[in-house]
Formats: C-alpha cells, sequence, structure tokens
C-alpha cells in the first residue's frame, strides 16, 4: 500500500465519516423491513435462493441485525466489530444479487424499500463501495472519534 | 488484532439483534409468524401476518374449478389489481376494483351489484395477498358470497382461457 493511501485509510475524519454515512444507510435500509415484514418477508421470497424454513427467520432477523450494526457504527460502539457484520452483510447481498443476475430471474431488491428501484448491477456497484466504506472502517488503526466505547484505542 | 475480542462483540451484537428481533416482532401489529407458507403448489404464499387475511377455506385452489365457475354465469369475477394492470388485460367480463381504490369505489359497486352477488376475486398470481384483502373488505361490506381465485390473472392466462 503506498503512503497517500495509508493516510487514507488512517485518517481519523474519514473514518468517522464513513462510519456515519455507512450507520446511517444501514438504519435507514432496517427501517421499512421492520415496519412491514410481510413485504419484506416476499422479497426474500422472491430472490428464490432460501429454504422455505429461513425465510420467516431472515425477515424477522435480518433488517434488526441492520439496526443494531448501524446504530453501533453511528455511536461508536464496538465499531470494528459492527464493521465486520456490515462486510459480512454486504458481501452475502453482492453474492445474493449476482446469482440472480447470472441466472436471469428477475426480483425485487427490497434494499431500501419494496418499490424498485435501480437495476441490479448498479446495485452490486453500490454495495461494493459500501464494502470499501466498510473495510476502511474495520482496517482503521488510529483513535476513533465520537466513540461511546472505545475499546480499540491503543493504550 | 485482538480476534478474540471481536468474535466476543459480534456474539453480543448478534445476540442483542435475535433477541429484539423476537421481542419486535411479538409485540409489533404487523409482526409474522416464524414460520410462513412459503410453497406454492398447496395455496398462496403468505408470511401469516398477524394482520393477515388467511380464508383458506374460501380459495378457489385449480384454474380448472374457476373456469367450471366462470363458464356457469353465475359469478361476477372482480379484480383486485390496479386500473392500470386491469387495462392491460383482465378476465373477460370481470370487473374492477383496485384494493387501493376500494373506499372511492365501493358506493357504486354497491349500487350495481346486491349483496348477495356471488363474486370470485382475483388478483396477478399466487404470490399476492390482495384478492384475499378484497374477500375480507368485501365481506365487511355485507357480501357474503365470496371465493378467492388465487392463481390469479397469470394463471388464467397462462391456460389460454378468455382475456379482453
Amino acid at each position: 500500500m503506498n503512503n497517500n493511501l495509508r493516510n487514507l485509510f488512517n485518517n481519523s475524519w474519514i473514518e468517522i465519516a464513513l462510519r456515519w454515512i455507512l450507520g446511517i444507510t444501514f438504519i435507514y435500509a432496517s427501517y421499512y423491513k421492520i415496519m412491514s415484514p410481510t413485504d419484506f418477508a416476499k422479497v426474500v421470497y422472491g430472490y428464490n435462493l432460501f429454504p422455505e424454513v429461513l425465510i420467516s427467520p431472515i425477515a424477522i432477523i435480518l433488517p434488526l441485525v441492520e439496526l443494531i450494526s448501524g446504530l453501533s457504527l453511528l455511536l461508536g460502539i464496538y465499531p470494528r466489530s459492527a464493521a465486520l457484520i456490515i462486510n459480512g452483510l454486504l458481501l452475502a447481498f453482492i453474492f445474493i444479487l449476482t446469482i440472480n443476475i447470472i441466472r436471469g430471474h428477475e426480483f425485487d431488491c427490497g434494499c431500501f424499500s419494496t418499490k424498485k428501484a435501480g437495476s441490479p448491477k448498479m446495485m452490486v456497484a453500490r454495495d461494493v463501495i459500501y464494502l470499501v466504506m466498510g473495510l476502511q472502517i474495520f482496517l482503521f488503526n488510529g483513535v476513533r472519534k465520537g466513540c461511546f466505547i472505545r475499546l480499540d484505542r491503543k493504550t | 488484532m485482538e480476534w478474540n475480542k471481536i468474535i466476543k462483540e459480534i456474539i453480543i451484537l448478534l445476540g442483542v439483534s435475535i433477541i429484539s428481533a423476537i421481542t419486535v416482532n411479538f409485540f409489533s401489529p404487523s409482526g409474522i409468524a416464524l414460520v410462513g407458507q412459503w410453497d406454492e403448489p398447496p395455496g398462496v404464499i403468505a408470511s401469516k401476518a398477524i394482520s393477515d387475511v388467511f380464508s383458506g377455506e374460501l380459495e378457489i385452489k385449480h384454474v380448472r374449478i374457476a373456469k367450471q365457475i366462470y363458464d356457469s354465469g353465475e359469478a361476477l369475477f372482480v379484480d383486485a389489481r390496479s386500473l392500470e394492470d386491469f387495462k392491460n388485460g383482465h378476465i373477460k367480463g370481470s370487473e374492477s376494483l383496485p384494493l387501493g381504490k376500494f373506499d372511492d369505489l365501493i358506493e357504486a359497486f354497491e349500487k350495481k351489484y346486491s349483496t348477495d352477488t356471488f363474486i370470485v376475486t382475483y388478483c396477478s398470481e399466487r404470490s399476492c395477498n390482495d384478492s384475499h384483502t378484497l374477500e375480507q373488505r368485501l365481506f365487511d361490506r355485507g357480501y357474503v358470497n365470496v371465493s378467492i381465485f388465487i392463481d390469479g390473472y397469470q394463471g388464467w392466462k397462462s391456460e389460454g382461457y378468455p382475456i379482453e
């Protein structure tokens, strides 16, 4: 990694900006899913990838994982672990979207609302950008700003 | 990197998420059942939400039977989809009553059709619930003779039955 890139990755202002952007994005994304689990469950069903027994549990639990991870990024509670969870979710989303694009299966993203938005390829591109943001937060090695619990501060 | 600490934190975050998810779902008026109906052949897919209308015994589960009822001429087929979908194609002779405009249109509908009319509601396919909700709304207005054709417009069309 060259020095400029390393500086970017270790800039605490960039870290807090990305953490807030990603945190707010995930809190926002969880909102409609928590408010209308029926619609979200149908979206999960529409991806045509999950066994029947998992559809409802995914629709119930995933939105809260998004909310809690988003909140913990925003408030700076366990930010590194929350970023890891969010990166895991993003990798899963990218994987699921890509599978359905490759096999030409029509689906409703259900990412932010039940209304259809954007082309599937744009959704993948957007998730990759979020993933890079999440990686910066995860790999950041300095003192994080605005954290309630600074467990990862070097002593 | 202290992986032990990270794993512990992830367990805490996921644990809080799962416990709050189950709690929220339990108390939320729009909560859903842990096990839904996600297999199409036995009927309409549904998350079995607390607020869900699920009238299994009123369902017409075979396109063939719906066609027999249609051919008998005794039933009025009512389309629960949007007016736009209706205009793009519907079961021949059916009446449009979009669920989203139910309150605006129901009075005119009531003037046209008495409450003892035999009605068959439908929407687009097995993955939509609008025909079930429409049945419930019509029942609330006094229509007691309503069935639900769950294969909807797509099921009807794919059999090559009359559309317009």
